[in-house]
């Protein structure tokens, strides 16, 4: 009890702690620029050119704190031996190209990097749109965004028993190999089929991203002005043209903050691969390498420089992230 | 008129079964574990969950009762029993022998390897005679072809439900999660507001910041975090926690909420300005309220997310007993070797059921109409 | 009785302040347990107020048993000893030691990982007089004391390591009445061994269950089936030369042990499921095919832990039973013994951590645990008499009638390949790739460790 009003107090103190800060602090702003007087436009400019740091600021620190300084960290150690103690250079990304898995590695990945947030956004449009248009709508998103609510481990769990393999005269205890008996196959080891097996560990993936894409997706959809959509339908528009003409375009950014997001889920995907397979049959991907060569390894540097070069990875997102915000703006 | 109708009634019917079959597909793998988490674990490793819904026939070994529960009847003693040991089923067949369990149709008598007299009825009931008293401490071991009818248990939950210290780690999942969502919202939302209707400098630097922030992975920072927290003097502890949380939910919070923010329609904004309104004014009257799709399904991420997390917690605020989040609890259940896929099966669904009801809490926020009112 | 207790419990309570109210598993003083080391240990310390954190990777039973333990370190004591169960204890002994607030005492599942805590100065070396007291009675004393030492941080070679907690993994798991229907004899020889899998083969059954998945872990199962063909097939010193890869990994003498391991894995007569089906099946779901009807296998080669995955209600013994992993009669390499054991370090300077581990020295740390399951001891001067289960005793006789006993190779091995691509290698192997060429690409991750 003693620990439940501790958190409510947290909530009430960080809360009203954030809200007093913006309060006061724009207040003071206000004070020193007042927007009147003799100098009102040059103290608009001046404050107009200080609050946006005000409001940026809380968000700055934890940002600078928790996120760039541990870079930074990595970055540091990407360049030192095992323990983090010695200075060894570029070392271990001389290793890494020399590696066959780190090259297995960034294949799967690009592999991953295709399929999954493109289908998964893909899945995500249809839901919402499907589910926005019927009454049991609400049952219907709940139960696609459900594998969002299980955790990762929980989901391998789930997966693994769709997949698993009994020998051919033994009762099947994976969904798939039954389907695939059903119809008169022989049973596989799927998840040790090289490439078949990279794609039946995305389809886990994907299977839990929709809920997420859907639910986005759907709050953008239900955002759009409904003057746009009547007059189009008035014009004699179709449904699925209302959808790809009017819908679709007004929703892009969306669409690409969605996809952007699962690209980021997919490179730092890891617990899926270490829980499945590990790996191994030629399933590696980067997240699950950088996690092996860290706890497993207890190599540090490697593991650092592994998560350098996915870091470099997302640089094109940014980039098509930024070009995206100037069209916004203006 | 009419032709507009029928088209519209029929697709009305490609929607209702398009989302249908979607539906179905999503849920057949949850609705398995759902399955799962009522079966014990020899039944989950022995048969597909589907089939545990129809009556199943197996092959098992059954042990008749032990020597001394041996009754004499004229002259003969006799160890009787039934195989179902009180559930229904029905016997196809059975046999003495492990390298062919199925010799025999039920009913008939035969002899086991040990010179004894074995007969196994249709219904389950066995009898095992002998002329001399039976020897050693285990019962004989026999084989039967068995159809039974489902059979389910709910003792994985009670199990789970019993587990000591769960309802403390319920009671710290909630004192990490609630204010580790309230929080970043919050301090994203300002973010957020600047990032997206403010001019300065360096904006769109920001953004992609932002966005290159998202990928920095979580395992590398934990070792200087926790080193900058126990310098820092928060140690671990609660705070440490909301910290980290927030922290980590805020690029993906600064990110969605930015996106959502900057396609509000400008006219609200320009006018609010023009009517003498501060930035702060805006953000608190006209953009927060208009945000609260945005804002509610990033609570319900973030706060899926703190609620499944076991590894922040395990470092930033320990696994003493007192400290374990609920995922810890259920995780210690599961053994070191941790092959109980039943427990594991009914504590994903234990755990599922907080996220599953925020989530229908916070869909009522996720609908329109607040924008629409507000344009016109 | 009651009585009795009472008194001991008084007299005890006089004897250590007020700390006797513990609750112990079993009364002090009662039973054929060594209570004078306990005594004596009691007089020896007065730790009131004191306490020490443990974090070890032991869960849900093996907890309480442990805790069990811990209760009459604290009833001697007066110390407070919190024992934290870590489900991922590698990842959080080294996320604590590096932030800097370490457990005062850890057990470590394998030196491999201490080794690397150690290099790094994280773990305290051992007393002189624990060491000491280890060679002088453990048996084969001086074999577990060096497993445990290492270079510290200044470069020097020191013990770091006490162990406490003994697995045997050469077992062979079998169902008796199995055997008997099939009229088959257990094999004392290897050589018998491979008799008995062809003669299971020609009687249209299948030899053997082979399972290597294990989620992240996939593929460990056949490292201990390696490092036992390794103990059969050449001399303990090459195997000590192959775990610090003195010997190279794709030395002949390896790559015949591989082979050897081959010989059954990878002959789709031999496993149930075939060959391909032995990577991707789960260990702990592998050994239920033994209790199948028909049995899906009779034989299963797997450590001491195994039972608990087996059926519900199997009663070992009874139900299922085991044997010595045999040795060839035609090699003279006598009867090795490969095993595992959990190792304690010092990862902060303490009273109590101290005498923590000079009390896992007493004969009633150890005697505590084995009465009840899933312990077994090299300790000279315990009796024997206490282990709790029939099984336990067999497999403690394993232990004593060991001509050589080595320790788990690949938890001794750097963890990029004990617990990398000796795994990974593995799984590749059985997967269709030739021993010389798993274990050159083994060979030449070993070397680009720095």
């Amino acid at each position: 009890m003693e620990q439940f009003f501790g958190a409510a107090t947290t909530i009430v103190i960080g809360v009203g702690g954030c809200l007093l800060y913006f309060f006061l602090t724009n207040m003071l702003l206000d004070r020193i620029f007042p927007a009147s007087g003799p100098n009102i436009s040059r103290n608009i400019n001046r404050a107009n050119a200080v609050r946006p740091w005000l409001f940026l600021f809380p968000a700055l620190i934890l940002l600078t704190l928790y996120l760039v300084y541990p870079l930074f960290w990595s970055i540091y150690l990407s360049v030192m031996d095992a323990n983090g103690r010695a200075f060894v250079g570029m070392s271990n990304y001389a290793w890494m190209v020399n590696d066959p898995k780190f090259l297995e590695s960034m294949r799967n990945n690009i592999l991953w990097l295709i399929v999954v947030p493109a289908l998964s956004t893909f899945f995500g449009l249809l839901a919402a749109a499907l589910t926005d248009r019927i009454r049991w709508g609400n049952f219907a998103k709940a139960m696609i965004f459900m594998p969002m609510a299980i955790s990762f481990v929980g989901a391998s769990v789930i997966w693994k028993f769709v997949y698993d393999f009994r020998p051919e005269g033994q009762n099947q205890i994976g969904l798939l190999n039954a389907i695939v008996e059903a119809f008169g196959g022989a049973p596989e080891t799927w998840l040790t089929h090289e490439i078949v097996n990279s794609f039946l560990l995305m389809v886990v993936l994907i299977w839990i991203q929709t809920g997420f894409a859907m639910v986005i997706l759907s709050a953008a959809l239900r955002g759009i002005p409904e003057e746009t959509v009547e007059a189009a339908i008035l014009d004699g528009a179709s449904p699925l043209q209302v959808f790809f003409r009017i819908k679709v375009p007004q929703i892009w950014g969306t669409i690409l903050v969605v996809w952007t997001t699962i690209t980021i889920t997919v490179l730092k995907v890891f617990d899926i691969v270490l829980t499945m397979t590990n790996g191994q049959w030629g399933t590696q991907v980067l997240g699950n390498y950088m996690y092996d060569w860290l706890v497993r390894g207890q190599d540090s540097g490697r593991a650092s420089a592994i998560a350098i070069v996915i870091m470099l990875l997302v640089t094109p997102i940014m980039i098509w992230n930024i070009r995206n915000a100037r069209k916004e703006m203006r | 008129m009419d032709n507009i109708v029928g088209q519209k009634s029929s697709l009305t019917w490609v929607v209702n079964i398009a989302a249908a079959a979607l539906v179905l597909l999503w849920t057949i793998p949850t609705f398995g574990l759902l399955v799962s988490s009522f079966r014990d674990r020899d039944q989950i490793l022995t048969s597909g969950w589907w089939q545990s819904l129809f009556p199943q026939e197996a092959s098992v070994h059954y042990r008749a009762g032990a020597p001394d529960t041996a009754v004499q009847e004229g002259g003969l003693y006799v160890i009787a029993g039934n195989v179902f040991d009180g559930a229904g089923g029905v016997v196809s067949a059975f046999g003495t022998n492990s390298r062919d369990p199925a010799a025999f149709a039920a009913g008939e008598t035969v002899q086991t390897n040990d010179g004894y007299e074995l007969t196994v009825s249709e219904d389950g009931a066995y009898r095992l005679t002998s002329a001399v008293p039976f020897e050693g401490t285990r019962g004989e071991r026999f084989f039967v072809t068995t159809t039974q009818p489902p059979t389910f248990t709910t003792e994985n939950f009670v199990k789970v439900l019993n587990a000591e210290g769960l309802g403390r780690g319920f009671l710290n999942t909630l004192t990490v999660s609630i204010p580790a969502t309230v929080i970043p919202i919050l301090v994203a939302a300002f973010a957020a507001y600047a990032l997206a209707w403010m001019e300065f400098p360096g904006r769109a630097l920001l953004i992609a910041a932002v966005v290159g922030l998202l990928v920095v992975p979580l395992q590398l920072a934990l070792i200087p975090l926790l080193q900058l927290h126990l310098k820092a003097g928060i140690g671990k502890s609660y705070i440490g926690i909301w910290l980290a949380h927030s922290a980590f939910g805020l690029p993906l919070a600064i990110y969605l909420l930015r996106n959502y923010m900057a396609g509000l329609p400008r006219d609200i904004i320009e006018s609010a300005r023009v009517d003498g309104a501060t930035d702060f004014q805006i953000f608190l009257r006209i953009i927060l309220p208009l945000s609260f799709p945005a804002l509610a399904s990033f609570a319900i991420f973030q706060f899926l997310w703190t609620w499944n997390d076991l590894l922040v917690a395990l470092v930033f605020l320990g696994s003493t007993q007192d400290q374990l989040v609920m995922t810890g609890q259920l995780k210690e259940l599961m053994g070191s070797r941790g092959g109980d896929w039943e427990i594991l099966a009914a504590s994903a669904f234990i755990s599922i059921a907080v996220p599953l009801a925020v989530f229908f809490a916070m869909q009522k926020y996720l609908v329109r109409g607040l924008l629409a009112g507000s344009v016109k | 009785m009651t009585a009795k207790f009472l008194a001991s419990a008084a007299a005890l309570a006089l004897l250590s302040g007020a700390a006797a109210a513990q609750d112990v598993k079993f009364p002090i003083g009662e039973g054929a347990f060594n209570w004078d080391s306990y005594k004596a240990f009691d007089e020896k310390y007065n730790l009131d107020g004191q306490k020490i954190t443990v974090l070890g990777p032991w869960l849900s039973v093996d907890q309480e048993l442990f805790q069990s333990v811990i209760a009459y370190f604290e009833a001697a004591t007066g110390a407070d000893v919190e024992y934290i169960g870590a489900e991922g204890f590698e990842q959080q002994v080294v996320i604590d030691a590096e932030a800097g607030s370490p457990p005062d005492v850890a057990v470590f599942p394998q030196p491999g990982l201490m080794r690397g805590m150690a290099a790094k100065g994280q773990v305290l070396p051992m007393s002189p007089e624990i060491v000491q007291w280890t060679k002088d009675n453990y048996a084969a004393g001086q074999s577990w004391v060096d497993l445990v030492t290492f270079p510290g941080s200044d470069g020097a070679a020191n013990t770091f390591g006490f162990f406490y907690k003994v697995d045997v993994k050469s077992l062979v798991w079998y169902v008796p009445e199995n055997f008997e229907d099939a009229g088959y004899a257990v094999p004392t020889t290897m050589e018998e061994l491979k008799a008995l899998t062809d003669q299971i083969v020609a009687d249209g059954g299948t030899p053997w269950c082979i399972g290597l998945g294990s989620g992240g872990a996939t593929g460990w199962p056949a490292t201990d089936w390696v490092e036992d063909m390794m103990l059969r097939t050449t001399t303990p010193e090459n195997y000590d030369k192959w775990v610090s890869n003195e010997l190279k990994f794709n030395d002949p003498v390896v790559v015949n042990a591989i082979d050897q391991f081959g010989a059954f894995a990878k002959n789709d007569a031999y496993v149930s499921g075939g060959a391909g089906s032995v990577a991707s099946t789960d260990f702990r779901d592998s050994p239920k095919g033994l209790f199948a009807s028909p049995p899906q296998c009779y034989m299963h080669r797997q450590a001491s832990f195994i039972p608990s995955f087996f059926p519900e209600g199997t009663v070992i013994g009874e139900d299922a039973d085991f044997f010595y992993f045999p040795a060839f009669a035609e090699q003279d390499l006598g009867q090795p013994v490969l095993g595992a054991g959990t190792t304690f370090g010092l990862m902060k300077e303490s009273d109590a951590g101290r005498a923590f581990i000079e009390f896992l020295t007493t004969p009633i740390a150890h005697e505590v645990w084995m009465n009840q399951t899933g312990f077994l001891t090299p300790h000279k001067g315990v009796n024997t008499d206490l282990y709790g289960d029939p099984t336990l005793k067999k497999m403690g006789d394993i232990l004593l009638n060991a001509t050589t006993f080595r320790f788990d190779g690949s938890d001794l091995m750097p963890g990029g390949v004990g617990a990398g691509v000796f795994w990974t290698g593995m799984v590749d192997y059985v997967g269709g790739k030739s021993a010389q060429d798993v274990a050159d690409s083994i060979q030449s991750t070993w070397d680009s460790l720095q």
